[in-house]
Order: C-alpha cells, then sequence, then structure tokens
C-alpha cells in the first residue's frame, strides 16, 4: 500500500449568500496517495473545483468558508494553519492548474516574467537561473523555441500553448502534488491529447501526485489510478480505475449513468443516454439521498435517508443504499 | 519594424494634434475678432485719457500692429509670425505674450503638479484599500466621502477654505505672496489652501476611478492564479492586480487633467489670486488683451492634445495587448 | 398604436406651431414678447415628451420595476427628495419672499437667525465708532449682505437660475449629443469617421476657458450661456451614444426594422433612440450637476447674467465681505453642494438600477 500524502477529512466548504448557505462541499472525504493520480469527476457546479480550492486555501471569503473537516498534510492540517505557512506550500509543495489559461494568466507579464517569478518566490536562485530554469520548464512541456517563447505574453500563444506555459509554472518548484482543474477542457480535441500526454509522462518522471479534476469519464480511464465520483458536493464513490470500470455490479447508479453518457465506450452503436433532471439545489438539497429525483433505481429509504459509505470491495467505496444494509434488508 | 512602426504613429499624431492646434487657433482667433469691442479700443482710450491725440496715435498703432489690414491678413500674419516664435503684444501688460507666459506658466504648474501628487497618491491608495476591503465600513466611508468630494464645487470650496483658516483662524494669508521664492517652504505653505482646493475634486474622482478599475480586475482568475503560487496578498494587489487596473487609470486620469484640471486650476488661481496661466487669461479678457487670450487658450488645447497623444503612447507601451497587434 | 402616433404628433406639431407663431410676432410686432429662453423651454418641452415622457408611459410596468430598484438605494431617493423640493422652492419660492434685489442699507450685514454679530460703526453724528451688536431675526432666516438684500430671497432666486440652467443646457447637449451618437454609430463609415473626429476635436477645447471667452464675448445673458453650454458640452454624450447604439445596430429588431423598409430617419428616431433612453436618463442626470457648477462659477467671476440672481453671484459678493459677513458665502455654496450631490446621488441610483449586472 502505497503512503497517502493528503488526506481530506470531512470537508465542508460553505458558501454563505444572500439567497442561503450553498453546501458546496459537504462532508467529503478521501485521500491521495504518493505518485498516484486521483480523479475527481462529476457534472459542473458539483463542487471539484471547490474541493480543489479548499485544499490550497483560495476559497473567495466572503462569501466562501471552510466550516469543518480537516486537509492534512505533511503532518499539519491545512484547514487552521498559518497564513504565511499556507503560502510556502503554495506553488511549491502544491500546485495548481487552472482550466482557462487565457484568463489564468496574467495578461500584462511575459510567460517567463511569470514563471521566474514562482521560482524566486520559492527559492534563492538569482534571475538569470530562474529564467534558465524557466526555458527548461517550458522545453520539458513541449513548447517549441522555449527562449523565444518566454519572452511572449499569454495573448501570443495559442490555447495549447499557454496551457503548457500554465503546467510549466505550476512544476517550476517541484511540487509534491499537482492539482489540475479541467486542464483540458478549454483547449481542442487535438491538444487534448497532447496535454494528457504531458501528464501522463510526469506522473513517471517526477513521481508527482496528481489530483484531477474533470467532467469527462474517458478522461479517467486514460490517465487516472484511482477515481472519487462527486455528485451535489458530496463524494458518492471511490475506487480503483480498473475496479470501477470493469466491475460493473457495485457502480453506483450516478457512476453508471456518467459512463453510460460516454459515446463509443461499450463498443455498441446505441442512443448516447443523458441523466434526467438536473442537479439539485445546494441551498435546499433534497433529503436523504441527493441523487434519488433523477436515480433510476431509487427506494423508498433514499428519500428518508442519507447513505451511508459501504465498502464493496477493497478499496472500492460506495455511498447507496443499494448495498447498504438497511437498503438491503428491504 | 516595431520601432518605425512607433515612429510612424507618433508623427501621425503630432501632425493631427497640430492641425487640431491650427483649428482651435482659427476659431479664436475669429471669436475674438468678431466680438462686440474691438480689441484697439480700450488701448487708445487709455493713450486718449492721456492727453494724446487719439486721431493721431491710431494711425500709429494700426501701422504699428497691422490693425488696419483685413482680418484675413492679420489672421495670416499672426500665424506667420507665431511660426517665428512670435506670440504678439500684450496691451495690458506692455510685454510680449511670449515673456508674460514665460514668467507665469510656473504658478500653473506647481499647483497642477502638486495638486496631482496630492490626489494621486492619496486617491489611488484610498482606491485599492476601498476595492480591497469591498462592503467593509472603509469602502462606505471612502465611496461617502468621494462623493462629496466630486460634489463640491471648488471655487465654493476655496472660499471656504479661506474664510476658515485665513479670515477666522489666521493660518494662511488671504493672497498668493509672489515675492517668496518659488522653492521655499514658505511658498509651499501658501500653496496648502489652493492645493486642497483644486486637489479634492481630482482625490474623489481618483478614489472613485482606482476602485472599480481594482474591482473589475480583482474578480478576475490570473489573481487565484498569483495567489496559488504562493505570493503575498501585497504582491497580488500591488503587482498582479493593480499593474492591470493602471491601464484604464492612465487613460480616465489623463483625459480629467485636461477637462477637468484646467478649469479648476482656473478658477483657484482667481480665488487665491495666484497669478498663473489662469489668472493671465481671466485678466487679459476683461482688458481685451486679445493676444494673450488666443495664446493661452491655444497653449491650453495644444498641452490637452500632448496629454492624449502621451496617454495613448504610454497605454500601448503598458498594455501587450495593444503593442503587439 | 395610432393613438401614440395621435400623442407623438400632436406634441411635435404643437410646438412648432407656437415657436412660429412667436416668433413672427418677435419679427414683426417690434415689442419682444417672450424672452429668448422661452422658445427653448417649449422646443425641449416637445422632445421631451416625445422621446422621454411617452415611452416611459408606454412601457409603464418597466418603469416601475427600475423605480422598485432605486427605491433601495436610500441616497438616490434622498437625492430625489431634494431636487423636487429644490424644484418646488423655485417655482413657488419667489411669491412667499421678498424681492431679492431690494437694497437696503438699515439692514445691511444681518447674521442668520440665531447668529449673532458684533460690529464696530463709525456714527456721522458723534464721529466716533460705536460697538453695534446684530441679532439674526425671522425677517431675515438667511440674514442679509453688505447692501441689505435678503439673502434667502436670493438663494431662492438662484434655484431657479440653476435650474433653468442646468435642465436647458443638459437638454441642448443630450439632444444633440444622442442625435450624433446615434446618426454616427448607425450610418458608420465616412459619416462615423467624420462625426467622432469632429467629437475629438470639440473634446480637446479647453471647455471652461472656451466658455469665458464666448460668454464674455457675446454679453453675459442666461440665453447665451445655455446655449454656449449646451452647444460645447454634447461630446461626451455623443461618444456613450455611439457606443451603446453600435451594440444596439446589429440586434434583430433593427434588422428587422429595416427589411421591413422602414427609412433610415424612421429607424434613428422610433428604433434606436427610444432604446437608449435609459442611457440617455443616466447621462442627463450626471451631466446636469456639471452644468450648474459651470454656471454657478461663470457668475462667480463675474460672467453671470446680470439681470438675475444666481448663486454664483451671491457667492461673489460674499467672497468680498469674507470677514463682516461670512454667511453671505456660505449660503450659496451649500445649495450649489447639496444640489450636485443630489443629482449625482440620483444618477448612481440611477445607473444601478438600469444595470443588469448589478445585484442591488
Amino acid at each position: 500500500m502505497k503512503e497517502t500524502i493528503l488526506s481530506v477529512r470531512n470537508l465542508k466548504t460553505y458558501f454563505f449568500t444572500r439567497r442561503g448557505t450553498v453546501r458546496a462541499v459537504d462532508d467529503v472525504d478521501f485521500e491521495l496517495k504518493k505518485g498516484e493520480c486521483l480523479c475527481l469527476v462529476g457534472e459542473s457546479g458539483c463542487g471539484k473545483t471547490v474541493t480543489a480550492l479548499s485544499i490550497l486555501g483560495l476559497v473567495d471569503r466572503p462569501p466562501g468558508r471552510i466550516v469543518g473537516g480537516e486537509i492534512n498534510y505533511d503532518g499539519i492540517n491545512l484547514v487552521s494553519c498559518l497564513p504565511a505557512r499556507m503560502r510556502q506550500i503554495r506553488g511549491r509543495e502544491i500546485a495548481m492548474i487552472f482550466q482557462d489559461a487565457q484568463s489564468a494568466l496574467n495578461p500584462v507579464f511575459t510567460i517567463g516574467d511569470q514563471i521566474v517569478e514562482q521560482i524566486k518566490l520559492h527559492s534563492e536562485k538569482s534571475h538569470r537561473q530562474a529564467r534558465e530554469m524557466a526555458i527548461d520548464l517550458l522545453k520539458e512541456v513541449g513548447i517549441p523555441s522555449p527562449d523565444e517563447a518566454a519572452s511572449y505574453y499569454p495573448h501570443q500563444l495559442s490555447g495549447g500553448m499557454r496551457q503548457r506555459a500554465m503546467i510549466a509554472m505550476s512544476l517550476s518548484c517541484d511540487p509534491r502534488i499537482l492539482i489540475a482543474d479541467e486542464p483540458t477542457t478549454a483547449v481542442d480535441v487535438t491538444i487534448k491529447a497532447q496535454i494528457l500526454d504531458i501528464f501522463q509522462r510526469l506522473k513517471e518522471s517526477r513521481q508527482i501526485s496528481l489530483l484531477f479534476i474533470t467532467h469527462e469519464m474517458g478522461l479517467v480511464s486514460e490517465i487516472g489510478d484511482r477515481v472519487a465520483v462527486m455528485y451535489a458536493g458530496k463524494i458518492v464513490e471511490i475506487a480503483s480505475v480498473t475496479e470501477l470500470l470493469t466491475n460493473p455490479i457495485f457502480q453506483h447508479p450516478y457512476t453508471s449513468s456518467l459512463i453510460k453518457c460516454l459515446p463509443g465506450i461499450t463498443q455498441e452503436r446505441e442512443r448516447l443516454e443523458s441523466i434526467p433532471g438536473t442537479v439539485p439545489s445546494l441551498i435546499d438539497p433534497p433529503s436523504g439521498c441527493l441523487f434519488h429525483p433523477r436515480c433510476a433505481k431509487a427506494m423508498a429509504i433514499c428519500r428518508e435517508k442519507e447513505p451511508p459509505p459501504v465498502n464493496v470491495t477493497k478499496g472500492h467505496t460506495v455511498f447507496c443504499h443499494l448495498y447498504s444494509a438497511q437498503g438491503m434488508k428491504k | 519594424m516595431k520601432k518605425t512602426w512607433l515612429r510612424d504613429y507618433i508623427i501621425r499624431r503630432l501632425l493631427y494634434a497640430i492641425i487640431i492646434a491650427w483649428g482651435i487657433l482659427t476659431v479664436t482667433f475669429v471669436l475674438v475678432r468678431i466680438g462686440p469691442t474691438s480689441p484697439a479700443d480700450k488701448y487708445l482710450a487709455n493713450l486718449a485719457a492721456r492727453g494724446q491725440d487719439a486721431a493721431q496715435v491710431i494711425a500709429a498703432v494700426e501701422a504699428r500692429y497691422g490693425l488696419d489690414q483685413p482680418i484675413y491678413a492679420q489672421y495670416l500674419n499672426y500665424i506667420g509670425n507665431l511660426v517665428q516664435g512670435d506670440w504678439g503684444w500684450s496691451f495690458s501688460t506692455s510685454m510680449p505674450v511670449i515673456e508674460l507666459i514665460q514668467t507665469h506658466w510656473i504658478y500653473s504648474f506647481q499647483l497642477i503638479l502638486l495638486s496631482s501628487i496630492f490626489a494621486g497618491i492619496i486617491g489611488i491608495l484610498i482606491g485599492i484599500y476601498s476595492a480591497v476591503r469591498q462592503y467593509s465600513r472603509t469602502d462606505y466611508i471612502a465611496t461617502f466621502f468621494s462623493f462629496i468630494g466630486i460634489s463640491i464645487p471648488n471655487f465654493w470650496l476655496g472660499v471656504m477654505l479661506i474664510l476658515l483658516f485665513a479670515v477666522q483662524f489666521g493660518l494662511f494669508k488671504t493672497y498668493y505672496d509672489t515675492s517668496l521664492p518659488l522653492f521655499s517652504l514658505a511658498n509651499l505653505k501658501q500653496l496648502i489652501l489652493p492645493v486642497i482646493t483644486l486637489g479634492t475634486g481630482m482625490l474623489a474622482g481618483y478614489t472613485r476611478y482606482t476602485r472599480s478599475a481594482m474591482l473589475d480586475n480583482l474578480r478576475k482568475e490570473f489573481v487565484r492564479t498569483a495567489r496559488a503560487k504562493g505570493l503575498p496578498e501585497r504582491t497580488v494587489i500591488g503587482k498582479h492586480v493593480f499593474r492591470n487596473a493602471i491601464l484604464p487609470l492612465i487613460t480616465i486620469i489623463m483625459f480629467d487633467l485636461g477637462s477637468i484640471v484646467f478649469g479648476g486650476a482656473y478658477l483657484t488661481e482667481i480665488v487665491f489670486g495666484i497669478p498663473g496661466l489662469g489668472r493671465i487669461s481671466f485678466n487679459a479678457i476683461f482688458a481685451d488683451d486679445y493676444a494673450v487670450v488666443v495664446a493661452i487658450t491655444l497653449i491650453a488645447a495644444f498641452l490637452i492634445l500632448m496629454i492624449n497623444l502621451i496617454t495613448d503612447i504610454t497605454y500601448t507601451y503598458l498594455d501587450p495587448r495593444i503593442r503587439y497587434d | 398604436m395610432t393613438k401614440r402616433f395621435g400623442i407623438r404628433n400632436l406634441a411635435l406639431i404643437l410646438p412648432a406651431l407656437l415657436i412660429g407663431l412667436t416668433l413672427l410676432l418677435d419679427i414683426f410686432v417690434i415689442e419682444t414678447i417672450v424672452e429668448p429662453l422661452v422658445y427653448l423651454y417649449i422646443a425641449l418641452g416637445g422632445i421631451f415628451i416625445i422621446y422621454v415622457i411617452s415611452p416611459l408611459y408606454a412601457s409603464r410596468r418597466l418603469v416601475n420595476y427600475y423605480w422598485q430598484r432605486v427605491k433601495r438605494n436610500r441616497l438616490a431617493v434622498a437625492g430625489l427628495g431634494f431636487i423636487l423640493f429644490l424644484i418646488l422652492l423655485a417655482i413657488i419660492g419667489p411669491f412667499l419672499t421678498a424681492d431679492p434685489t431690494a437694497v437696503s442699507f438699515e439692514e445691511k450685514n444681518i447674521p442668520p437667525v440665531g447668529f449673532t454679530l458684533k460690529e464696530s460703526i463709525y456714527e456721522l453724528e458723534t464721529g466716533q465708532f460705536i460697538t453695534r451688536t446684530a441679532t439674526g431675526d425671522w425677517q431675515h432666516p438667511l440674514g442679509t449682505d453688505n447692501k441689505g438684500r435678503d439673502l434667502l430671497a436670493m438663494i431662492i432666486s438662484g434655484a431657479g437660475v440653476s435650474l433653468q440652467v442646468g435642465l436647458l443646457a443638459t437638454g441642448i447637449a443630450l439632444a444633440l449629443g444622442t442625435l450624433i451618437g446615434v446618426i454616427s454609430a448607425y450610418f458608420g463609415g465616412k459619416t462615423d469617421n467624420i462625426l467622432m473626429r469632429f467629437t475629438d476635436i470639440m473634446m480637446t477645447f479647453p471647455f471652461f476657458l472656451l466658455l469665458v471667452l464666448i460668454v464674455f464675448i457675446f454679453g453675459a445673458n442666461l440665453a447665451i450661456i445655455v446655449l454656449v453650454i449646451g452647444l460645447t458640452g454634447w461630446t461626451g454624450t455623443a461618444r456613450l451614444i455611439r457606443s451603446e447604439t453600435l451594440s444596439l445596430r446589429t440586434r434583430e429588431f433593427i434588422m428587422a426594422a429595416k427589411a421591413l423598409g422602414a427609412s433610415d430617419g424612421r429607424v434613428v428616431l422610433t428604433h434606436l433612440v427610444p432604446n437608449v433612453i435609459s442611457l440617455i436618463i443616466v447621462i442627463a442626470t450626471l451631466s446636469i450637476p456639471g452644468v450648474i457648477v459651470a454656471e454657478a462659477a461663470l457668475s462667480f467671476i463675474g460672467l453671470g447674467d446680470p439681470a438675475v440672481t444666481s448663486w454664483g453671484m451671491v457667492l461673489r459678493a460674499g467672497q468680498q465681505t469674507l470677514d463682516t459677513a461670512w454667511w453671505v458665502a456660505v449660503a450659496p455654496g451649500v445649495m450649489l453642494f447639496l444640489t450636485v450631490l443630489a443629482f449625482n446621488f440620483v444618477g448612481d441610483g440611477l445607473r444601478d438600477a438600469f444595470d443588469p449586472r448589478s445585484s442591488l
């Protein structure tokens, strides 16, 4: 069993708005192991990004606040640690890549300067050394003529190149954990494959632990070691990728429907399925299991009781009454 | 290639500025000449009052200043002289206009410069703070006071400051003393009230502009990236956000300089009796001293044009998206 | 539909007739019947009815919705209250107060109610200085100036002047600016280029210097002041309206109107202008204070219309007697300040209310 590098325990991040409290992340529990890639999957608005931001303490406050739980990294609780310590961890030990590099990069500084800034922040390197390092990083992520690219502004690069630069920047301090928030959503399909390739290589060459956030089940099989499926601010299922994709017997109904939404995975020409209904309001969530209004297999108990975690096989946990002791009884 | 592009751009803009300045010169010249009173009337009346034969001097004066010629000839003459650096003759002060301007521009300049520094530094700092702490009590207070600062007519503020600090408390002289050396503490002290008078409105404006420009950028995603890098909040705000906010800020501050600050300085000089260009031009209007009026209007217009040009060039330098497109 | 066009045509024809008639009378009957400003009132009133009142009336529910939004901004409501108070003051006030120009040297330098003032006076009969104590009374609630004129009466007269200048000059500037902006955006190309260049040039003019110069040359007359401010103050409006119209130009309803064969003039006047009305209202509210201050500044430096008593003029008189009668300088300035503040509050409230992005 691999060593745990980051563990999230009962994390609750709420947003306090005029309309009410949004329970964006509600009681989320997972572990990230050394050198593995954990995929966080779910529809948009299910709390994936907020979970990632909570880890780095970047949730906008107000209106957001972490109201409970722990995030343990390297023996410290990131929820309660001092801002100064948090700043040392950000970028240097836990780095993050954002969805849209276009808006995530500062438009008025060159790519090189933005990378150099991070290197100099966390090390004693001279400007020249940092610059050389930045160019090496750009090369590593596959940017052609990296020394020229370093003096470009974000708008001068193409979407794929910008995302590579963003990855280079996040790698600049050789972080132990990399959080990638839908890094392939804003780029086209051809570039998507290249970007995924970079992550694949990083996992091998740098032994980095990757928390990969995506809404596409298809990416999970390509890059993930383990998967955590999120729905409406809660984790509904955690399993290894092989278990999840090959053992449909113990799947959470939500996971099943996510997989069914994928084109071409079953090799049969059927109509693409979609999940009926919409994501529930997180201000006034439904009772019991949050998925029951959209679930085809919903039972009476689903409306009443929140499903407990059920260990169906080793390392495979499902939050569903289909497999719970109470659900089985009926 | 980049360099020549910028040079061509500047040359084009300069030509444009000269053409507009020429247009303004023409309009002002014509306005002054079609006025009901002839510019030479007062001068002649003065001479006549001193017991000289008006009819005799008229010929001499007209010959000397070319006033006997038709208006288009006078106009061409004026432009010809202007190109050679001769701005005409001031009747009311009996000195060349260029000399008058040379001795008095510094008073306007110091007033505008000091007010800009005062308003710029404080206004931008308050604006940044206000934006970072949006909806806090400090923000509300700053917003309220910026409303008041924008609404208070500056000439009345000047009168009230004189009433309070000069008349009631006797802390300052009620009038500007030109005999003090320019670079002295005493001169700085007597500029305190004028600078507050001119600077309050500017300060309030800068606070509002900075606040809204900062708010626009504070919500952008690159701010989150900057924080995720581990940068201290000071750098995130002061470098990443401010560097983006400064772009719209520069445009609006420079625009204000031309449209609001010049008018404000004009009134401030009148209220405090500061002998700057505004006051000179004001006196010249009442003395029918047209050469001075035309010259100062032209200078003000040209300054505004130059400010616009400088703004555009600065903007090009600060915003890479414009520079490379 | 027909009813609205009826109102429109009536509003257009009536002022035109009135203006024509009085103009004819003015020219052929030698005595001037109406002041020049009255023409402006009638013309602007007509435009106001066609382009502001009638569309607002046609969309009452929308107006009500915006009013609900404005109402949440307490400062804007307070500002609106003050403006209404000022309008009432300007209309009713003159009937209740003394003549603002009546000079009475026996009653000079009386302080406002609640203040007393000790004054050394040279007495002619004895040839000695005596100390006189002047106490404010309700005869002159705000006191009198150094010529014994009643300050309250002057303030009320000034309110009328300021409001007139503010509304009329802003009306002219807005009408011009809207027309130029809409035409520029609608026709684009060369027209746009020429009009915007012209706007640029106008913007380069040192506005206040120009104002002083023109008013001095053509005489200090309220109508001239209004005209000059109106004819020079349209540049900002033109630019804002232009960019707003540019975004409207390609919208479906304009396309539809064009496809149905509407003439350019008709598209501009019946489709484009009504759709920028909310922007115009905001610009109007926010440009009135600038105009009022410009007029006050002109009067303050001695270029006001000598036939009327304006705040700037009173302030000018007050500045010269700061050491003997401070209140003369305080009162008109306070009114000027409050008026500007009120318009700014209302304008800001309206802008927020019209802004669909603001959550309010």
